[in-house]
């Protein structure tokens, strides 16, 4: 209506105005005529003034209405005219981008699916949107999702596209209509674009090359209807047995509040059923997702939400992930500096669980001028290990997942160990966790050492007297530590926080205020002493590659020997069981292996990385790598890697599946020197997924910002009447300029008789001739 | 003297009681006489707060009748007491960095939840030991959760009564004779042999130490260890006195530190 309305009285429509060139188009001598305008104008100006009878307001209004009238007279005898560049008819050309991707069969536009609205519109040359676009230009048609090619017949539009590649798309239209001259290009999409990259490359790729982007954007913005579970972060490997909390992401319109059940399976059997109450429309909700992971090897767990009634789209509303279940036994070194029930209690809770070794490396006797530290080992795997104390080469220590550092004094550390500490995390990626105690933390001097910059909390001051009496501490889990697998102590949350409530108080020697966190370090587990204070009870960071724990508590050994701890009662062992496994959950191997994308289909290519390290955790950049890919059908083809030079010890290589199913990659190699590398491995799905379903709403603001950015236009699907114009108009390929009046413009007359519709008023309302 | 049986058949507590009562002030009555002295101790009698450091706790206990000191008094449980375990501290913290409490000590019972604060605990002449139910109740659990237990000043005669205490808190489990091998021997000091001398005859012939295991598991927990015809606390508390020979007294207080040691950290 607006666009109506304006082009009533200013003759064209909006975009002609937009696109054109306003200038004036008077002669020489038309200047003269308004020039002599101009000064009657101030001629007469300056004779109303000098009119006594004229005072005060009816003088201001004759005034500036015969001023007004005259300046209009000027203006138009000046030859106002917008200046255009017209594509020339059937001199351009003009890509058409039709969208034949599986979100296009959502049924939400108008009383069809997008892609009804898309055979209607430009499935056929006599399309009434193809049609108009063929009466000016030259159309190239290209059907894309995935990939994009020609659309040689209507029939080759078929919306089963598993993918949409924007990005590609435009780029490949652009490639084979180069050297063309083209109008613009005309996108007929819902903007569902789900490649890994981003627009920006093929964008900058057509403002280059002067061609603007049409989008025609189709669909709803936001269903009415659906339920999606949008995202589901798991990880890639995990030890067997392991009780996994995962974030899942659910979102939805149209059943706000609702409670919905959401089932976890594992290759095809039900793990866990928890119910979900739904956020508002349009938010997000994490959800905490509890389940655990089953027998050895890899194992595929899907998460379901059923299809809700009337529910737009459906095939959103499960999720999967490929989760390797390992059958090893991580080893976690604990260096306790005193004996003392702590490390005892640590290994008897630890020892139930097949998949964790915790070798102790206990101090009983500190070294004296006649001889050294004396050291007791408890689960070492050959005599040697640990022989001489505290690991001192960097492939002794990086042997272990994960480090325990418990009552033992920094003095008691070369300044080389307590390097090979603070590396431990940063280079090799192992899980540190420090213990308190009277020798730990800053009462054990580790103030400015290496290990202290790993540490999550600030420590500072030189070596003090622990605090005693010590602090005693009742403990909960913060908001960020109710969900963390790290801090579980029952299966379910409802019987986790009973069960805090009802635990013994625990005690510390360490000073751990809550403000020492660092900056970006999380806080898990907090305790309050008799006065309010809170302190820090269980708190990590990521550090380098690795992570880095504290707890400074001196007895969690409570937890399983106080009074009133039940015989029966496994909370103590479920928190450092899960505590541990948090702990070397993640910690790299020698060779690390990755695919990018991680889900593809035949025929499309992926990156296959690989990290290679000595011993050391040095990357390794002599190696002749081969990445060893066995396909479904069990055929295993060799594929030579290359060091990417960017980064120590990173291989990269292509590889193109052509199978659908599950794919193995072990890798490889094989040093100069003939010493061979380490080996690892990884595994991915390859076969069509249904990225397509999710977050299928229209995505008018990508589009907008193609249009926009390229130079272009957004239409939404229906409204595109002035679409062809505005190709025409956009001034691109070959043009032609045109002038376009504006002195007779309706408005031009309006304001005329408005303004001598005002002067006559103001004279019968002031009596004046 | 007669020895007692390892694991023989079982005299009427009552009688036995009785035979050793009358024995006592033969036999032992100059010894215990021998005992007394006018030592006064520096060591506190208050229970110490938890501070999370060592503290050596004894066990008492309810007995028929007074026998040896507590400070001068009379209870079984308190033979040697404090003295034993203040020397045996200064000389676990001399040999070792464990972090003990050298302010005191404390003296529980076993129906005191304060025990559970304790992961290594002490107890003399069981011989003359008895619990309550809810004491065995707490025991069972306290040792189940990770406890451990020393009995020690062990006559050969006490055996049966202290028997028949632990099978009221382990029906189940049997008593295993250790052997020099035992990691127990090797913890912190390396003992070479277990042909220690008795402090004093009426103990029994030999030292044996024996230990009951969890689900009866000899390479498994130990729950506790038992210092049969021994009495290492003997030894610690005459060590300044030059009462026993050196070498001898240095055994006990090598078993002594190994079996708390142990205790702390296995």
């Amino acid at each position: 209506m607006f666009e109506s309305a304006f082009r009533f009285l200013f003759k064209y429509e909006p975009l002609v105005f937009e696109q054109g060139q306003f200038v004036l188009g008077a002669t020489r001598s038309m200047w003269l005529v308004a020039l002599v305008a101009i000064g009657a104008g101030l001629y007469v100006g300056w004779t109303y003034w000098q009119v006594r009878v004229l005072q005060g307001r009816p003088r201001l209004i004759l005034l500036a209405t015969r001023t007004a009238l005259l300046l209009i007279v000027a203006f138009t005898l000046l030859r106002p005219m917008l200046l255009l560049r017209v594509a020339v008819p059937q001199q351009n050309f003009v890509g058409v981008l039709i969208d034949d991707s599986r979100s296009m069969q959502v049924a939400d536009q108008g009383s069809g699916t997008r892609a009804d609205y898309v055979r209607a519109e430009v499935g056929t040359p006599e399309a009434p949107l193809l049609a108009a676009l063929g009466q000016r230009f030259v159309p190239r048609v290209f059907r894309f999702s995935s990939s994009a090619e020609r659309l040689q017949a209507p029939g080759d539009l078929t919306f089963q596209g598993t993918g949409t590649r924007l990005g590609d798309a435009i780029d490949r239209a652009r490639e084979e209509l180069s050297g063309l001259p083209v109008a613009g290009l005309v996108v007929v999409t819902d903007g569902a674009d789900n490649a890994e990259t981003t627009i920006d490359q093929p964008v900058a790729g057509l403002r280059a090359a002067g061609v603007p982007v049409f989008a025609v954007g189709v669909g709803k913005e936001q269903l009415s209807r659906d339920v999606q579970i949008t995202r589901v972060e798991t990880p890639r490997r995990v030890l067997e047995g392991a009780s996994l909390v995962v974030d899942l992401v659910v979102s939805q319109t149209g059943y706000a509040g609702a409670t919905v059940p959401l089932t976890v399976e594992e290759d095809g059997r039900v793990v866990s059923t928890q119910d979900v109450t739904l956020p508002p429309d349009g938010e997000s909700q994490t959800v905490k997702v509890r389940f655990k992971a089953g027998d050895a090897g890899l194992r595929t767990f899907s998460f379901n939400i059923p299809e809700q009634a009337n529910e737009e789209v459906a095939r959103n509303n499960r999720r999967e992930a490929l989760v390797e279940v390992r059958d090893t036994r991580e080893r976690v070194l604990l260096a306790e500096g005193e004996p003392r029930p702590e490390a005892k209690f640590i290994r008897q809770a630890t020892a139930t669980d097949d998949h964790l070794n915790v070798v102790l490396l206990l101090r009983t006797a500190m070294a004296t001028p006649n001889a050294p530290d004396k050291f007791w080992r408890g689960g070492v795997e050959s005599p040697d290990e640990l022989q001489s104390g505290f690991p001192t080469t960097r492939e002794e220590l990086f042997r272990y997942q994960g480090l325990i550092i418990g009552s033992f004094e920094a003095a008691a550390f070369s300044p080389e160990q307590q390097r090979m500490i603070e590396d431990f995390v940063a280079v090799r990626g192992g899980g540190l966790l420090v213990l308190g105690g009277a020798r730990a933390l800053g009462e054990g001097g580790w103030s400015g050492t290496p290990l202290s910059s790993a540490l999550p909390i600030t420590i500072q001051g030189v070596a003090r007297d622990a605090i005693l009496p010590p602090l005693e501490l009742s403990v909960r889990p913060t908001r960020e530590g109710q969900g963390h697998p790290a801090v579980q102590i029952a299966d379910t949350t409802a019987g986790a926080d009973a069960k805090w409530k009802e635990l013994p108080t625990l005690f510390s020697v360490n000073a751990a205020p809550v403000a020492s966190l660092k900056p970006g370090a999380s806080l898990l587990l907090s305790g309050l002493d008799r006065s309010g204070r809170e302190q820090v009870v269980l708190a990590w960071q990521r550090y380098g590659r690795g992570k880095s724990l504290v707890l400074p508590v001196q007895d969690s050994w409570l937890w399983r020997m106080h009074a009133s701890m039940a015989v029966e009662d496994t909370t103590h062992q479920f928190f450092w069981q899960r505590l541990t496994r948090w702990l070397v959950d993640g910690v790299p191997e020698p060779v690390m292996v990755t695919v990018a994308p991680d889900r593809v289909q035949p025929g499309e290519p992926l990156t296959i990385t690989a990290e290679i390290f000595d011993r050391e955790y040095r990357g390794i950049n002599d190696g002749q790598v081969l990445a060893h890919v066995t396909t479904p059908s069990g055929r295993i083809e060799d594929v030579p890697m290359e060091w990417t030079v960017e980064q120590e010890g990173e291989y990269r290589a292509r590889f193109t599946p052509t199978e659908d199913g599950l794919y193995r990659i072990a890798v490889d190699g094989v040093r100069r020197s003939g010493e061979a590398t380490g080996r690892g491995g990884t595994s991915l799905r390859v076969g069509a997924s249904d990225a397509e379903y999710f977050d299928a709403g229209m995505r008018a603001s990508l589009l907008r910002r193609l249009s926009e950015e390229t130079g272009g236009r957004f239409f939404r699907a229906g409204d595109t009447a002035l679409l062809a114009d505005a190709i025409s108009y956009s001034g691109r390929g070959v043009t032609v300029v045109e002038e376009r009046d504006l002195w007779d413009m309706p408005i031009v007359l309006f304001a005329v008789l408005g303004l001598m519709a005002a002067e006559w008023t103001t004279r019968r309302k002031w009596g004046l001739a | 003297m007669d020895h007692a049986p390892e694991v023989g058949p079982r005299v009427k507590p009552a009688l036995l009681r009785a035979v050793v009562l009358l024995a006592a002030g033969v036999v032992l009555g100059p010894t215990v006489l021998a005992q007394r002295g006018s030592r006064s101790f520096a060591v506190s009698t208050d229970n110490q707060p938890y501070d999370g450091r060592f503290t050596f706790v004894r066990m008492s206990y309810t007995t028929a009748m007074s026998f040896g000191r507590r400070g001068g008094g009379g209870a079984a449980w308190a033979h040697d007491y404090p003295l034993g375990e203040a020397n045996f501290l200064k000389i676990l913290t001399a040999v070792s960095n464990v972090p003990a409490n050298l302010d005191g000590t404390n003296v529980l019972a076993f129906d005191d939840p304060e025990m559970f604060r304790y992961p290594v605990i002490y107890l003399v002449e069981p011989g003359y030991w008895s619990m309550s139910d809810d004491q065995v109740t707490a025991l069972r659990g306290y040792l189940q959760k990770g406890g451990f237990l020393i009995v020690d000043d062990f006559p050969y005669w006490g055996w049966d009564q202290f028997a028949a205490q632990i099978s009221r808190v382990f029906p189940n489990l049997e008593w295993k004779d250790l052997d020099v091998s035992h990691p127990i021997f090797h913890s912190f000091f390396d003992i070479e042999s277990l042909d220690i001398v008795p402090a004093y005859p009426a103990l029994g012939e030999r030292p044996i130490f024996r230990a009951l295991f969890e689900d009866n598991n000899p390479a498994g927990r130990m729950y506790v260890v038992a210092n049969f015809q021994n009495d290492l606390s003997e030894f610690w508390e005459y060590s300044e006195t030059g009462s026993y020979a050196v070498g001898e007294t240095n055994e006990a207080y090598k078993v002594g530190v190994n079996q708390f040691v142990y205790g702390m950290t296995r």
